[in-house]
């Protein structure tokens, strides 16, 4: 009912909205106050991945952006580096989308998981070549193997939940436009 | 070649489209870069956006944290003998220690009330509720809901009921953050208590903090009882920390004495800043004396060229022909006309 009144795009722009809310949520919830616990993965990077890999019209880099520094703010991180790094790796993965739509998931996942890793890596190096304290780098390794390794269940999440999936070559959507 | 008329309008819009990208990239970049050079202003402005976000998120936080704790506590029933058992012999030993406890309250307050002491009245505490914690393993903070309007200041000591848990490290309108002793940022002066060895604190993201700057660390042994010194002006003296322990590194560690798995209400302790002593203090002498009114006569005064008649009184005459000089042209004496 909201798809025919919005739109396929409008409605994935909103459900993305509300799954990164509820993943910050989780994240801000008072219950891990001791120190030492092994971190997770970082949920929301691989739904956006995700996502631009299979229908990056849905994920506007205006949103991307938005999003990714209400987290960097809201978790304490140094506000913008990794919101420009992360919406450098959504746009690479985005001009690639011609290319991505016919590789099969393993050919998928590596390529998502070497933007993870670039990512990654030129954070580290930044906030390096800036002095900032840093967590130890096995320990924040840790969430990107994490993240890596939580990639096929997200996109498992997004194709059999949301039925999101990469559109065949020719297919057309339901105004008759070529996809 | 008829295409349809919406590719050629993304003709236009995809240049445009990079643009756009690229300069909201520099912007993030620039971002990061102010708050590395201007970091208090942009900590500031963080604060301002946690306080007006967060405590609208309190509604819903505040169910969810409830009901997941009473899930942990529903699965704690499952050892519920074998914690029975350990509550009971718990239950005696604190028998003991209630009655050692009351019998020094007693004599703690009659000393009191012999030497008429007056506990510092600024020197209370504000409680908060934790709304949130820093939602990454990376950074050990909690945000509480008092915030200016409740007069919280940087820098103030936080305890749960019985230990130091961190000190206030940013304040907004509704909200303040708390940093964690465990915080790799968070630095504490405390000193150690049978041997009175002073160390830093130091967090490392792990439950148990190191200490560091210990000058004779073989004076110390595991069980030691680490409290806080006002040293620096950083923090009320004498707050309970924790215990020494040796870690599996070998590294001196301190057990802390809160308890971080239940972080739910916080004190934070009112500390005002003692007033600062800043000249290195006059002499406390007796006001010189007063010079005669022009036609008196005075004492006779030695002539400048005969020595003095009694040399055992040499201090006393030396001040006498210092300052009797001036009393004829009145330059140093207090003369009100």
């Amino acid at each position: 009912m909201i798809n025919a009144l919005i739109g396929p795009v409008w409605l994935h722009r909103l459900i993305f909205l509300g799954v990164a809310l509820v993943l910050t949520f989780v994240r801000l919830l008072p219950l891990q106050t001791t120190a030492g616990h092994l971190p997770g993965p970082d949920l929301l990077l691989c739904l956006i991945f995700a996502w631009m890999v299979r229908r990056p019209e849905y994920l506007s880099a205006l949103m991307i952006g938005v999003v990714i520094l209400a987290e960097d703010i809201l978790l304490m991180r140094p506000p913008g580096l990794w919101t420009a790094l992360v919406l450098i790796g959504a746009e690479f993965i985005r001009a690639r989308s011609a290319l991505t739509r016919e590789l099969n998931f393993g050919v998928e996942w590596l390529l998502v998981a070497g933007v993870i890793f670039g990512v990654f890596f030129a954070n580290r190096t930044i906030l390096d070549m800036a002095f900032v304290n840093q967590p130890a780098f096995g320990f924040s390794l840790l969430q990107i193997i994490w993240s890596v390794a939580a990639y096929p269940v997200v996109v498992a999440l997004s194709r059999y939940g949301l039925d999101l999936y990469k559109p065949a070559m020719g297919q057309i959507d339901a105004f008759g436009r070529r996809m | 070649m008829a295409k349809p008329r919406t590719y050629n309008s993304e003709d236009f819009s995809r240049p445009l489209r990079r643009v756009l990208v690229g300069f909201s990239v520099v912007l993030f970049l620039a971002l990061f870069v102010l708050w590395r050079i201007d970091s208090p202003r942009v900590e500031r402005f963080r604060m301002a956006l946690i306080d007006k976000v967060v405590p609208s998120f309190a509604w819903a936080m505040a169910p969810v944290t409830k009901l997941s704790t009473m899930v942990d506590n529903f699965q704690s029933y499952g050892r519920l003998y074998e914690q029975n058992q350990q509550l009971r012999e718990e239950l005696q030993q604190m028998k003991a220690w209630k009655e050692a406890a009351l019998q020094l309250e007693q004599k703690n307050a009659r000393l009191l009330d012999l030497n008429n002491v007056r506990l510092d009245p600024m020197l209370t505490h504000v409680t908060g509720v934790v709304l949130t914690d820093s939602g990454s393993p990376f950074r050990q903070s909690v945000l509480l809901n008092v915030g200016t309007r409740d007069g919280i200041q940087d820098g103030w000591a936080t305890m749960d009921g019985i230990g130091l848990v961190g000190r206030i490290s940013g304040v907004g309108n509704r909200t303040s953050r708390v940093i964690l002793l465990t915080d790799s940022s968070s630095r504490i002066p405390v000193i150690v208590q049978p041997s009175d060895q002073k160390a830093v604190l130091s967090g490392d993201n792990s439950m148990l903090p190191p200490l560091d700057f210990l000058e004779h660390p073989d004076q110390i042994q595991p069980g030691d009882r680490v409290v806080s010194t006002g040293d620096g002006n950083v923090f009320p003296a004498g707050l309970l920390v924790g215990q020494v322990a040796m870690g599996a590194d070998k590294r001196l560690r301190v057990v802390l004495a809160a308890n971080y798995e239940r972080l739910e209400f916080l004190r934070v302790l009112r500390s005002y800043a003692s007033a600062p002593i800043t000249d290195t203090g006059a002499l406390l002498v007796p006001l010189p004396p007063r010079p005669l009114p022009a036609g008196v006569q005075g004492p006779l005064v030695p002539a400048a060229g005969l020595p003095p008649a009694a040399p055992p009184e040499g201090a006393g005459t030396a001040l006498e022909s210092t300052a009797s000089p001036a009393v004829p042209d009145g330059t140093t004496g207090a003369r009100s006309d």
